[in-house]
Parts: C-alpha cells; sequence; structure tokens
C-alpha cells in the first residue's frame, strides 16, 4: 500500500467515525435498514482501459510538455496484470511494458493507481465517472498530466473494425529546428477497414500559422501492430495529416493517438464520424464548447455557448476566456457578423465566427463528427487553442435537475505559469451546494506538491434560465484556496468549466457519476 | 461518407482583430534598470514579471514561467542592468512588454520562439543527442 492510499483509508475511517458518532451508533443493532452498499469498489475497476494523458514533466533542470497514451489491465481486486504505454518525452519516444501495479477505489469513485514498467513506477490520482471510464491525473513529484481513460473492447483490436468516417483533434508542440511552436491539427479521415485511408482532410495551425484545409499527402495508413500488441492491447501505427502516430483502439468509435515524430510532441483522439452527408442544417441549435490551448503569453482556456440557426447564422453568443489570466467575459459589446459555414464537399468541416464589436473578432474550424458534436479550432490573433463544441440540453436546467455526484478534472497553470492538474469528485444537493474531495499536483521545478484528499464545497449558481454563464465557486479548505469558475451546463450529466480568476488558467470537464 | 473524392475548402484568412497576439513585425528592444521582479505574478500574464525602468518610464515585462528563467540560471534582481527584445501589448487594459530574448550582462537567454512561443513549453526536446542520453540516465520512472 503506498502513502496516498494510506491517506485515502485514513480519510473515509475519519469520517466514518463521525457519520458512526453522529448518528448514535450503526443501525444493525436498531433493527434499521441497512446501509446502502457503495457505489464504487475497487471491483468497479475491472477489465482493460485505454488511457490518454499529457502535461510536464521534470527535464533538465526544467518543465517540458510530454504525453503518454497506453492500456492497463485491472482485475478488480487492487492490481493491474499487464498494459503497455508509448511515451513521447523530452528524451525520446518509448514503448514500456506494465510488469505491476496496484489500485484503490474509494466509494465515492476517487482512488489511486500506480503503474509499474522497467524504468520504475508512476503514480495516479483517478476519478471514476463509471466503471466504463474515469479521470486521471498524474501526482508524481517530477510530472503532472491529466487526461481519461474508457474501458477497451478488444473484439475491435482489428484492421477491419477501423472502419468508417473519423473526426481527429490533435494538440501539442512542433519542433523545427531551434523552434518550439504549439500546434494544433484537426480534420476527418475514412479508415477503409484494412489500413488504407481516404478522403484525408485537415487544418493545422502551428502558432497562429494557418494551413487552411489540406488533403493528407501521400503515405497515410493506419495498421494494427502485427507482433501481438495489436490482438492484446490494440495497439497500432498510423500516418495521419502527414504526421506519424502510435494509437489505442478504445473501440470502433474512439481511438488515441500519441505522436511518434520526436522532438516534436502530439497528442489527441478520433472519434467515428457519423455517414451522412453534412451541409448548414446539420448545425442547429444550441451548443456549448470547451476549448484550450497556448499563446505567446500561453495559454489561454475558453468555455461558452451559441444558438446555430440551420442556414448560416449564429445567436446567443455568451462566452468566457481566460487568456493567461487576462478574462473576457463576451458579450462585452454587440456581438455581429455571427455566421458559420458547412464547406460544399460535406465532410462536415466548417468555419464559425463573430465579432464582438468591443472585444474583437473570434474566428474558429470546426469537424462534425455528427449534428451534435465536432472538434472545434480557434484561428484568430495567433492563437492555438482547440477542443470540442456538443448540443446543449433541450430540457430545463435547475439545481435540482443537476443535483447529484459528478467526477471532475481541470488542467492549466498557476501564477508562476507552472502546470496545474486536479482530479476530484463532488455532490451537488438540489440547492446548488456542494462538497467533495479533490486530488492536485502543482508543478514546480523545484518542489513540486502533491495534495490528496482535500476537502472542498461551494455553490453552483445558475445565471437565468442555466443555459448561459453559470457561476461555479469552489473553496478548498487545506490549502486554503477558492477557484472562481463560469460554468457552461452541456445537459443534465456533463459540466464544462472554466477559470476566472486573473492569477492561473484552469478548465475541466464535469461529468455525472451513476 | 466512403469513396466521395475529398475537395479541399477554401479558408479565411486568419483574423487578427484582438490584441495579445506575438507580432514580430513589431518587435522592438528595451533597455534600463530592474527596479522590481516577482516570480509569481497577480496579475496578467501569469509568470515572471520584471519592472524595468527606461529612459521613457517604467514598464512591465512578461518573462513567462520563473522555473524556466531558474532552468536557466537566469535571475534578476533590483539594480540590474537588462536589455530584452520583444514586442508591447496590452493585457487587461495594461501595457506590458512581452520578452523574446532577454539579456543581462554578457548571459543571453532566449524566451520565446519567433514566432512568439513560449520556449518553456518544450526548450528541452531541444537538446544534442549527448545530452538526451545523459538525461535517460538521470531520468526517474516514465
Amino acid at each position: 500500500m503506498n502513502a496516498r492510499t494510506g491517506s485515502t483509508v485514513s480519510r473515509v475511517s475519519i469520517v466514518l467515525a463521525l457519520c458512526a458518532a453522529a448518528c448514535g451508533g450503526g443501525g444493525g443493532n436498531n433493527g434499521g435498514p441497512p446501509p446502502p452498499p457503495p457505489k464504487f469498489t475497487n471491483a468497479s475497476l475491472s477489465g482493460q482501459y485505454a488511457f490518454s494523458m499529457s502535461g510536464t514533466e521534470l527535464c533538465a533542470g526544467q518543465g517540458s510538455l510530454f504525453a503518454r497514451i497506453g492500456t492497463f489491465t485491472a482485475d478488480g481486486h487492487g492490481n493491474i496484470t499487464k498494459g503497455l504505454e508509448d511515451v513521447n518525452i523530452c528524451t525520446g519516444m518509448g514503448i514500456l511494458q506494465f510488469t505491476g501495479g496496484r489500485y484503490s477505489i474509494d466509494a465515492d469513485g476517487r482512488g489511486s493507481l500506480s503503474l509499474t514498467n522497467s524504468s520504475g513506477t508512476t503514480n495516479y490520482s483517478i476519478s471514476l465517472v463509471s466503471s466504463a471510464q474515469g479521470a486521471v491525473a498524474e501526482t508524481d513529484a517530477t510530472v503532472t498530466a491529466s487526461g481519461t481513460f474508457q474501458r477497451q473492447n478488444p473484439g475491435t483490436f482489428s484492421n477491419a473494425a477501423i472502419a468508417g468516417g473519423y473526426v481527429f483533434d490533435f494538440q501539442g508542440v512542433e519542433v523545427v529546428g531551434t523552434a518550439v511552436d504549439p500546434v494544433s491539427i484537426i480534420g476527418r479521415f475514412d479508415a477503409d477497414g484494412a489500413g488504407g485511408v481516404v478522403n484525408g482532410l485537415y487544418d493545422s495551425n502551428i502558432a497562429g500559422t494557418l494551413s487552411g484545409q489540406q488533403t493528407f499527402p501521400a503515405g497515410t495508413f493506419y495498421q494494427m501492430d502485427t507482433n501481438g500488441d495489436g490482438t492484446t492491447f490494440g495497439r497500432g501505427t498510423a500516418n495521419i495529416a502527414g504526421r506519424n502516430f502510435a494509437f489505442y483502439v478504445v473501440d470502433a468509435t474512439r481511438i488515441k493517438f500519441v505522436g511518434t515524430d520526436f522532438p516534436s510532441e502530439l497528442v489527441g483522439e478520433a472519434f467515428a464520424q457519423q455517414n451522412i452527408a453534412f451541409n448548414d442544417s446539420s448545425l442547429v441549435g444550441d451548443y456549448s464548447f470547451l476549448i484550450d490551448g497556448l499563446n505567446s503569453s500561453s495559454p489561454i482556456a475558453t468555455s461558452g455557448r451559441f444558438t446555430a440557426d440551420g442556414v448560416g447564422n449564429i445567436t446567443n453568443v455568451i462566452a468566457d476566456e481566460n487568456h493567461n489570466g487576462a478574462v473576457t467575459l463576451l458579450p462585452v459589446g454587440t456581438v455581429t457578423g455571427a455566421t458559420y459555414v458547412v464547406d460544399a464537399n460535406r465532410f462536415g468541416g466548417g468555419t464559425l465566427q463573430w465579432t464582438d464589436t468591443t472585444a474583437g473578432t473570434f474566428s474558429f474550424i470546426f469537424y462534425l463528427i455528427s449534428p451534435t458534436q465536432a472538434v472545434l479550432q480557434e484561428t484568430d490573433s495567433g492563437l492555438v487553442s482547440d477542443g470540442v463544441f456538443t448540443a446543449q440540453t433541450a430540457t430545463p436546467i435547475t439545481t435540482a435537475s443537476m443535483a447529484g455526484d459528478y467526477a471532475f478534472v481541470w488542467s492549466g497553470v498557476n501564477s508562476s505559469g507552472d502546470e496545474v492538474d486536479f482530479a476530484g469528485q463532488l455532490t451537488l444537493d438540489s440547492s446548488g451546494g456542494f462538497s467533495g474531495l479533490l486530488d492536485s499536483n502543482r508543478f514546480a521545478t523545484t518542489t513540486s506538491t502533491q495534495v490528496s484528499n482535500a476537502l472542498i464545497n461551494g455553490n453552483l449558481t445558475l445565471g437565468g434560465n442555466g443555459e448561459g454563464a453559470n457561476t461555479l465557486n469552489v473553496t478548498e479548505v487545506s490549502p486554503a484556496d477558492t477557484f472562481h469558475f463560469t460554468a457552461y451546463i452541456v445537459d443534465q450529466n456533463r459540466i464544462f468549466v472554466v477559470c476566472t480568476d486573473t492569477n492561473r488558467v484552469l478548465s475541466g470537464t464535469l461529468t455525472r457519476q451513476p | 461518407m466512403q469513396g466521395r473524392k475529398a475537395q479541399v475548402e477554401a479558408r479565411p484568412a486568419a483574423v487578427h482583430a484582438r490584441a495579445f497576439a506575438y507580432d514580430a513585425k513589431r518587435e522592438t528592444v528595451l533597455e534600463g534598470t530592474v527596479v522590481g521582479y516577482t516570480e509569481s505574478a497577480q496579475i496578467a500574464p501569469t509568470g515572471a514579471h520584471a519592472t524595468v525602468r527606461t529612459a521613457s518610464g517604467d514598464v512591465d515585462v512578461h518573462l513567462g514561467p520563473a522555473s524556466y528563467l531558474e532552468a536557466k540560471h537566469f535571475s534578476l534582481a533590483p539594480g540590474g542592468q537588462v536589455r530584452f527584445a520583444g514586442v508591447n501589448a496590452v493585457v487587461n487594459g495594461k501595457d506590458v512588454f512581452l520578452a523574446r530574448i532577454a539579456q543581462k550582462g554578457s548571459q543571453v537567454v532566449a524566451i520565446r520562439s519567433p514566432r512568439g512561443s513560449l520556449l518553456a513549453n518544450g526548450a528541452a526536446r531541444l537538446v544534442t543527442e549527448a545530452e538526451r542520453v545523459q538525461m535517460k540516465q538521470q531520468g526517474g520512472a516514465r
């Protein structure tokens, strides 16, 4: 048992003891109903999971972006039995096999995970959304990162299972000569079920320099590994948009990628695209979005919402942008020229923009996964920022309808400009109040700070009908801190958040637990 | 969608209507004396800031993550003479100089790429192969 696990047990023990005292003893002897079973246990993490994450590692005395994707198998009893990962770190690419590991899941879905390979053991905090997926944050002293994991379907570990259209979003840094610049690449392709790729289109943004829509150059392919790693771990390699990748299949609808063109670094995912001919009418209704990235003053996070009318017009634009502590709450002035165009080639790409008469013009490129979901890349002002937009709920939003348990992950930078990652869980009551627990890793080249089981509380305050900007204030008890977020509610199961504090940049997602 | 040949769509050129972008064409040189330095600014942009007294007044200079400067053994203290190349920008309504190159005496540190991206995000990827081998030997768990 590692130190963190021990701490978790202690915290739970204290809570249980306090509850027992307050409740006047256990229910068993009084003939009352037995307590409900815990929502999550070690058995909740069972099977094979693909993960992806990116973050900052300590390298030659300085912080450096890195990425890791891979797979681990949990036995349902606290043991990691096998796994494999690809890392893109400052010293190069690596493929590492997991020889062991441990995990522990608390009743609220939070837990710890350690993965052991030939180089040692890496440690993580995790927060389960369900037994099929969760959020992860690395908690090592010299490495911080965050990401997600999903249960794999080994029945899809074949070239034949990867067929049809896919939309992708990759983000990282491009190293050319002595220049290191942020890069975002989004696009789509058709996989032919036999390792071939056709109809590949992409848009890249390298430090604000836009490629315009490009076709994939020659040499594009995808191939499951033939050495056993393909059928065992769902691993393969690919050339997408002129870049080389390793990938891990979650299932036929979702694939995780890491770039292998070291010293450049890319990480992202591809999602199965609905097989329809997209046009302007594909985009209709309310949408929430969340994007993040880098710029000259690094970094930026933006969340918001808009309404599309199906014929090229955008209305009701509301957004919060935290650009390295410079916070813009849209609309500042009047929003004009809010339009979108879905590409005439009907592959689902398109452009979207609006102008705030005070804040300026915001422009984007998107690729539709379906009429309710897309990847999104900002293309103005030298920004390199990308993410998703997704259909917003059609049902009324109230604090009562949002009540429940949520797993969450946030990532960004603190006032020193160094990366911070958070993973946790909270329970919202019907009045918008909440409490929960938070794990964090605050990176520094001298002494990084890892905090486990920090108590948090606060309030979700809806603005108007809840479809616009809402307020989520989170108070961390120790170390004492208060985070001010704007929350954009996607639906009753998901909330996008962006921090509006001027001394840090944070964004993330809260996802309802069962 | 399979079987239909991809056609490339014309995209609008990048829009540069908003402030804060690093425009290399506007790069200037700033020289002066350090009168203040903080590693952890409570104002935007996040990161290290120096207040530099120049012939035309005090200037707020943004230097990116302090950890990067420390790794480069570059420190600033009041009274030191400094020289920066970079661009002026307006952040949250306040003027700030985004430094790309910092010089103190004979010590020169690159803070941003020619496009303005902070090198702190990946400068460690630029080391030589020999240094990389040494780093691998020193590295911990991956």
